[in-house]
């Protein structure tokens, strides 16, 4: 049972209460909540992160910096009327509910550090640095997550924002497997970005939620494949590599057999949606 | 841990434990009583209330988190169009989940005046209901939006 409530002001004051204490951080608390309820999280304290003064959603030169505290709807938000990164949208309105975006975070996801984590999956996609304060340490998302969540994070630090690559010209797709529309957890995600030049690929991004213990992304194979043509044969090899590189397990949601067939056909449905005219559901 | 913040207009202040949920502090020592528990957490939308003008989840959310805010509930909506609207499209059956329903219509109205059906859908889609199945809902949506035009058009 929570016995000790604090709202610290500065960075200084909420990395030393967050030594000194060992509480948990919350700003929605829409998963905290939820832990500290059905068990999972056991604290008498928790730490209020919504009264430190911190900065807002910000655009500076190429970068989107999200801070703490800011919610998914602020998010939502800012992206539609700084016309900024849009494709994102497309993953931030599929998150929870009205309810859980008014008050869940795009920080707080990050820091759960969960492979279903979908603004996790956003993060990879626009190769986000993780600010952590108040070391004023700075580092890629995919460094910071080490593993379910698990975090590369010291007892006195806590993250303070995210800055995303501001990407123009992409084309983009984005999906998420479930039962129903709100709410839910992916059984399986999928987020592609891809620039292109005279029909070949210039860039091209791809990432997977909840189809192994971390978000599934591979550099290599997205290098490996700069310069070459865009069709179907080029999707079908895509879509092979990604399902062996793959490592699902079977949970409450779907087994880990559905889960590769859905890494292959996403990859497939992705590469229809996006160039063939005549889609096939 | 003593809070000061407005609900349905009215300031309130008073002492409470750090431990208790907003739901639990409004339904059991204000007497709110169109807040519901649910599931308690985040996922039936039967406990929504408007905290500074947006829908969020009583459960999820600590008493003491209500400082310095405003706090509107089915109870403090004095222009009765929504509730109306509801009735007459036959969008309640045992009520449970009408509160809820009735503040992130009432969240979505706010902000747009003429929703379409993707938006009222999206704006609703954090509510439950198992008896009505939803069409009925999204027409008294649109039906209460009918009666506010009219409203304005009479004006």
């Amino acid at each position: 049972m929570i016995k000790n409530y604090f709202r610290p002001k500065t960075i200084d004051e909420l990395s030393e209460l967050k030594l000194k204490t060992k509480g948990y951080l919350f700003s929605g608390g829409t998963d905290l909540f939820v832990k500290l309820r059905a068990g999972t999280i056991d604290t008498d304290t928790v730490i209020d992160t919504k009264y430190l003064n911190s900065k807002k959603i910000e655009i500076t030169g190429n970068k989107l910096f999200i801070p703490i505290n800011a919610t998914y709807s602020e998010l939502r938000m800012f992206i539609k009327q700084n016309n900024v990164n849009n494709m994102l949208e497309n993953i931030v309105k599929t998150i929870g509910s009205p309810m859980i975006r008014n008050r869940g975070t795009p920080v707080g996801n990050i820091s759960n550090a969960s492979p279903a984590g979908d603004f996790v999956l956003a993060s990879y996609l626009f190769n986000a640095q993780v600010i952590i304060e108040p070391t004023s340490r700075k580092l890629p998302v995919k460094n910071f997550i080490k593993g379910p969540g698990k975090i590369d994070l010291r007892e006195n630090e806590f993250v303070y924002g995210i800055e995303l690559e501001i990407l123009n010209d992409y084309k983009f797709y984005f999906e998420k497997v479930g039962r129903r529309n709100a709410m839910i957890i992916s059984i399986a995600s999928l987020g592609l970005l891809l620039k292109e030049k005279d029909n070949k690929i210039k860039d091209i991004r791809i990432a997977f939620g909840s189809v192994a213990p971390y978000i599934l992304r591979d550099e290599n194979l997205e290098k490996s494949i700069i310069g070459e043509t865009i069709n179907e044969e080029l999707f079908k090899h895509l879509a092979i590599e990604y399902q062996k590189l793959s490592l699902p397990i079977t949970d409450v949601r779907a087994t880990k057999e559905y889960r590769k067939s859905l890494v292959h056909n996403l990859v497939i449905k992705a590469y229809n949606n996006l160039f063939e005219k005549v889609v096939k559901e | 841990m003593i809070i000061k913040f407005k609900l349905n207009g009215k300031e309130i202040v008073k002492d409470v434990p750090v431990h208790k949920r907003a739901l639990d502090f409004l339904r059991d020592d204000l007497g709110v009583l169109s807040i519901k528990e649910g599931c308690g957490e985040g996922e039936c939308g039967a406990c929504t209330i408007l905290v500074d003008g947006k829908n969020i989840h009583s459960c999820l959310m600590l008493a003491v988190e209500l400082d310095g805010k405003e706090v509107l509930t089915v109870e403090g909506l004095k222009d009765k169009t929504i509730q109306n609207a509801f009735v007459e499209a036959g969008a309640i059956q045992c009520g449970f989940c009408t509160p809820g329903f009735i503040i992130s219509t009432k969240a979505l109205l706010n902000e747009n005046k003429n929703p379409s059906s993707e938006e009222i859908k999206e704006a609703l889609e954090g509510n439950l209901c198992r008896c009505t199945g939803y069409l009925k809902i999204e027409e008294a949506v649109k039906l209460a939006v009918k009666m506010y035009n009219k409203g304005s058009d009479k004006e």
